[in-house]
């Protein structure tokens, strides 16, 4: 079977999930990813993404949590799927292969 | 992260409008969560990136996130709820089916096609006619400040309207009237020859005089030279490209040297003119600076202190927000100041706007021009209308007709329509569907359109004699009106279909409903009795036209005008020594008879008309036309002399000839030298006298010539008074020879030998007389273009409407025809049966047309003081014809139906 690809955007949106753990709504991810990773991204860009990783099965999600805040409002939060799981590991695992693959005098000019 | 949120309570509110769109159009079942997210988000945006940039943020994200822009477009969205109508997939699907159904019916589409192409053509093309009328001088920056001074005369009862006023006029108002910013003064006083003398051609040009002000007030740009100081000098001229062009070969021509021939001084080039562009109501090709006459004694005297006279156009510059009643008033009041009218002399004065000057100067006379000076071209108003009504009509009827095939043809779809809607399609799914489909078939329509407009373009142009272009150049509010009625039709003629068929139910469709509804049928019979009534009212007036125009051109006019050349006298010598002139011109063997007159009958140009009296007779004096002719004129015209005798020689320069009308008017009988009295004739406005001391011109009645047609067969023939050639009202002014028609053209050679050799500087300048008479009639020639026109294009559209509802009536009544066969109707009498309701239609349309069109046709003939009797047969040909075109059109499908096999539309109930 194929395997689902998961862009970078995607990966980025997966894994501030899976950071956020209880937390992880859609507002939350995107002000997470606009402070920690310094880095402009739009609340639709993030939504969309939010969905169309639940059609790969990547995140489940389930309404909860209505606070005041928010004018009472409720909030879909997401967990992280097996398959979500899997595909980060995946994913983990593929890049520090190439990492290793990296001879050490090079990452040492680097600074690495 | 909702701590995130400003304890302080609430920031201000986002955007409202944003708000309502969100909950407006929120993806379904995203509702709470989205609200309450972007509420957050809008919080921390606050935060940090203030308050504007916040909302704009807020704002953006909504618009995103709102149906149809929102969702995953990798796959469908999650919830299996109804899909919405206009989301992008849906509309691919209706632009896939709309292509697949049109493609498969070829002669529907082509039919609608054809209708829609042909109406939006006919839009297009009066569009671009129309906008280049009503745009009429509109290339000066202060267009709606300019106004033209027109001035209102009535002399114990006789009124005048003249566009003119005097040199004071001009002058002293921009002094004394605040809200005047500018005026101009423009005098066109005559033809004369023009010279390059480095390249001595004489061209014969209309002179303009025109102030220094006019070029400020008015935008001629100037492509050589500076507008502020081209018309100050004495001695100035600017002339234009083309001219430049015609005297020097190139437009490098400043500085340069020009002769007039009226001029003693030579005039210097000051400026050259851009060409003018279409639409310009000016269209002087020169322009002399006014001051050039300023040192004449004429005009020390008389003109620069003169408030009566009407010698020159005037224009003013209105300061901005004025009103150009008050400054009439104004102006009215300041000239009754200065000069006092005669008792029972009206005078008042108003301002016509620039931009009124083409349509609406029905009426006012152009003044302040020489006779020989032809008028500003005027617009009319009466093809504005025709044209924006067919422009209207053709495109109404074309998505009329639309609805009509679409409806009809919708029984073949109800299958279709019933098996969408079972499977889930909603009703603005399918509404959707046929919107899609006439839109798509309008936008075709446009291009073919645009294709043809292009094409007819040239023809096009040259019957409403205008340079009218359709590309990339063209004004951008033309492409605007023409996308806007093309959607406005494709959705209005959708919208019926669409309506109409998206409300049945399902399962009665299924079942195979027979749509049928009587209303709509009897709405679409109404609609082809109207459209085959005003075309068979439009057959019977182009037949009406075709016999008139051709009773005029070849009506006897009492005068033969065939073989005629008329040549114009344009200088002093070749007036003065036309005795000579004449006996030469009749010696060339080709040329039969030689006559020196005024005027000439069929005259382009004013006639002169005088007012006459019997001497010490109490009777009103009447008013008459006069010709100078001289003794050949009565031969050369083949005009028949009734009673007393022709013109001898100059004694009979106190002599007259009447005609009959004149005649009777003065209540002569018989011609017996009785005295008559001419004390008055026409002028610039009006009637002055004949002599500076008043004394009337005296003549001896000595013969009368039958009638003969000397004006255009519109109006009646006027009384006439031919004076000799030498008279004191209008001096001689054209040679008219009779010729062989056998080697024309070497005639004219030698007839222009002749008069260069009196005066190398006479232009030669003829016409053919039957020419010019023709021109008389040449918008009537246009009108009846414009009518068979406009005849087929009705025709054509409706036979469109009757093919589609004979298509209908086929397809409903096939069961019924089926079950007539196998009884055993002939297939002759089936196609009778199905036809037979059409021609009703048409019968009845006929019936209708035929009181509205005799109306109508006979209201025109009344125009004319001599027309053709209205017969019956033009009625009965115009019926006819329509009977005809309409048998052709239903007969196909009569005949179609007639010929199935009955076994085919039985066997499926």
């Amino acid at each position: 079977m194929k395997r689902a690809f998961l862009g970078e955007l995607e990966e980025v949106v997966l894994l501030t999930v899976a950071a956020l753990q209880e937390a992880a709504y859609c507002a939350a991810i995107t002000q997470t990813i606009d402070q920690q990773m310094n880095r402009s991204i739009s609340f639709p860009t993030v939504h969309t993404t939010l969905q169309r990783l639940e059609e790969k099965g990547f995140v489940a999600s389930q309404m909860g949590g209505a606070t005041t805040d928010r004018g009472g409002r409720q909030k879909r939060l997401f967990t992280v799927t097996v398959a979500g799981q899997r595909a980060l590991i995946e994913s983990r695992q593929v890049r520090s292969q190439l990492w290793e693959q990296i001879p050490t005098p090079v990452l040492q000019l680097w600074g690495a | 992260m909702g701590r995130l949120t400003d304890e302080n309570g609430r920031p201000a509110r986002p955007p409202r409008w944003a708000d309502w769109l969100l909950s407006r159009f929120c993806p379904a079942g995203l509702e709470d969560e989205l609200q309450g997210d972007l509420l957050e988000m809008y919080a921390y945006w606050v935060k940090t990136v203030g308050l504007p940039a916040a909302r704009w943020r807020y704002a953006l994200a909504v618009l995103r996130l709102i149906r149809p822009f929102s969702g995953s477009t990798s796959s469908q969205s999650r919830d299996d709820s109804q899909p919405f109508s206009l989301h992008p997939t849906m509309l691919r699907n209706y632009l896939k089916i709309a292509f697949r159904t049109l493609s498969r019916n070829k002669l529907y589409t082509a039919l609608n096609i054809g209708g829609l192409t042909f109406g939006v053509t006919c839009f297009l093309l009066i569009g671009l006619y129309l906008f280049d009328e009503l745009t009429f001088d509109q290339q000066h920056r202060n267009a709606n400040r300019i106004y033209r001074v027109v001035e209102y005369k009535s002399v114990k009862g006789e009124a005048t309207t003249v566009a003119a006023g005097s040199y004071k006029l001009a002058a002293e108002s921009r002094k004394t009237i605040a809200e005047i910013e500018n005026t101009t003064r423009l005098a066109r006083i005559g033809r004369a020859n023009l010279i390059n003398p480095e390249n001595p051609v004489n061209f014969q040009e209309t002179v303009t005089n025109a102030d220094e002000n006019f070029l400020h007030i008015f935008d001629f740009p100037l492509v050589l030279g500076d507008k502020h100081t081209a018309l100050k000098e004495p001695n100035s001229i600017a002339i234009t490209e083309e001219l430049a062009m015609r005297l020097f070969g190139t437009i490098q021509v400043l500085g340069k040297t020009l002769r007039f021939s009226h001029m003693d001084a030579p005039l210097k080039v000051t400026g050259v003119l851009k060409n003018h562009p279409p639409n310009s109501s000016f269209d002087f090709n020169l322009l002399v600076s006014e001051a050039s006459y300023r040192n004449t004694d004429y005009y020390r005297q008389t003109v620069s202190s003169d408030w009566a006279s009407t010698d020159f156009s005037v224009y003013f510059l209105l300061k901005p927000n004025t009103s150009s009643e008050t400054v009439s008033a104004k102006l009215t009041k300041l000239v009754l100041a200065n000069f006092k009218p005669e008792p029972g002399t009206m005078l008042s004065f108003s301002l016509q706007a620039l931009k009124d000057i083409h349509l609406h100067s029905e009426g006012i006379i152009d003044g302040a021009r020489n006779s020989n000076v032809e008028a500003i071209a005027q617009g009319s108003p009466f093809y504005l209308r025709i044209f924006s009504f067919i422009a209207l009509f053709v495109l109404c009827i074309a998505g009329i007709n639309y609805m009509n095939l679409a409806t009809a043809r919708s029984s073949n779809r109800l299958k279709e329509i019933g098996v969408r809607k079972s499977i889930g399609a909603e009703r603005s799914n399918l509404a959707y569907q046929f919107l899609v489909e006439a839109l798509l078939m309008t936008t075709f329509s446009l291009l073919v359109a645009l294709v043809l407009v292009n094409v007819m373009l040239p023809f096009f142009n040259q019957f409403v004699k205008k340079q009218l272009t359709l590309g990339f150049s063209t004004d951008y509010r033309i492409w605007l009106m023409t996308l806007a009625a093309t959607l406005l039709i494709g959705v209005l003629s959708g919208s019926y279909p669409a309506l109409l068929l998206s409300g049945f139910k399902p399962a009665l469709l299924l079942k195979g409903m027979q749509f049928n509804q009587r209303g709509s049928l009897s709405v679409r019979k109404a609609l082809v009795v109207f459209q085959f009534t005003i075309s068979t009212v439009l057959i019977i007036g182009t037949i009406v036209l075709y016999w008139q125009v051709r009773f005029l051109n070849t009506a006897n006019l009492g005068f033969n005008k065939d073989l005629l050349v008329v040549i114009d006298v344009n200088t002093g010598t070749a007036r003065d020594r036309f005795e000579t002139i004449k006996a030469d011109m009749a010696k060339i063997p080709s040329v039969k008879n030689v006559s020196v007159t005024s005027r000439v009958p069929g005259e382009w140009k004013t006639y002169r008309t005088v007012k006459i009296n019997t001497q010490g007779k109490a009777h009103e004096p009447q008013i008459a036309y006069l010709i100078g002719a001289d003794k050949d004129f009565l031969k050369t015209f083949e005009i028949k002399l009734l009673a007393g005798r022709n013109f001898v020689n100059p004694t009979d320069s106190t002599s007259v000839l009447l005609n009959e009308t004149a005649a009777r008017r003065l209540h002569i009988t018989e011609p017996s030298d009785q005295l008559v009295e001419i004390p008055a004739m026409s002028g610039g406005s009006g009637f002055q006298p004949v002599s500076p001391d008043n004394t009337p011109f005296k003549a001896r009645v000595i013969g009368i010539v039958k009638d003969f047609h000397f004006q255009s067969l519109k109006t009646r023939v006027e009384p006439l008074v031919l004076a000799y050639n030498q008279n004191p009202i209008h001096v001689i002014d054209y040679y008219t020879a009779r010729i062989d028609a056998q080697g024309i053209s070497q005639t004219l050679e030698k007839l222009k030998a002749v008069l260069l050799e009196a005066d190398p500087n006479e232009p030669f300048e003829y016409h053919f007389l039957d020419q010019q008479l023709a021109l008389f009639y040449q918008e009537d020639a246009r009108r009846q273009t414009l009518l068979i026109g406009v005849a087929l294009a009705t025709i054509f559209i409706a036979c469109l409407g009757l093919f589609g509802l004979a298509t209908y009536s086929a397809e409903q009544r096939i069961k019924e025809v089926g079950v007539r066969k196998v009884l055993g109707a002939s297939p002759v009498n089936l196609a009778a049966l199905l036809s037979g309701d059409f021609l009703k239609l048409v019968l009845m349309a006929n019936g209708i047309a035929f009181p509205i069109a005799w109306w109508a046709a006979d209201q025109w003939l009344q125009g004319y003081a001599y027309h053709i009797a209205l017969e019956w047969w033009m009625f009965a040909l115009a019926g006819l014809l329509a009977l005809l075109i309409a048998l052709l059109t239903v007969s196909y499908q009569a005949i179609k139906a007639a010929l199935v096999n009955p076994v085919k539309s039985l066997r499926s109930d």
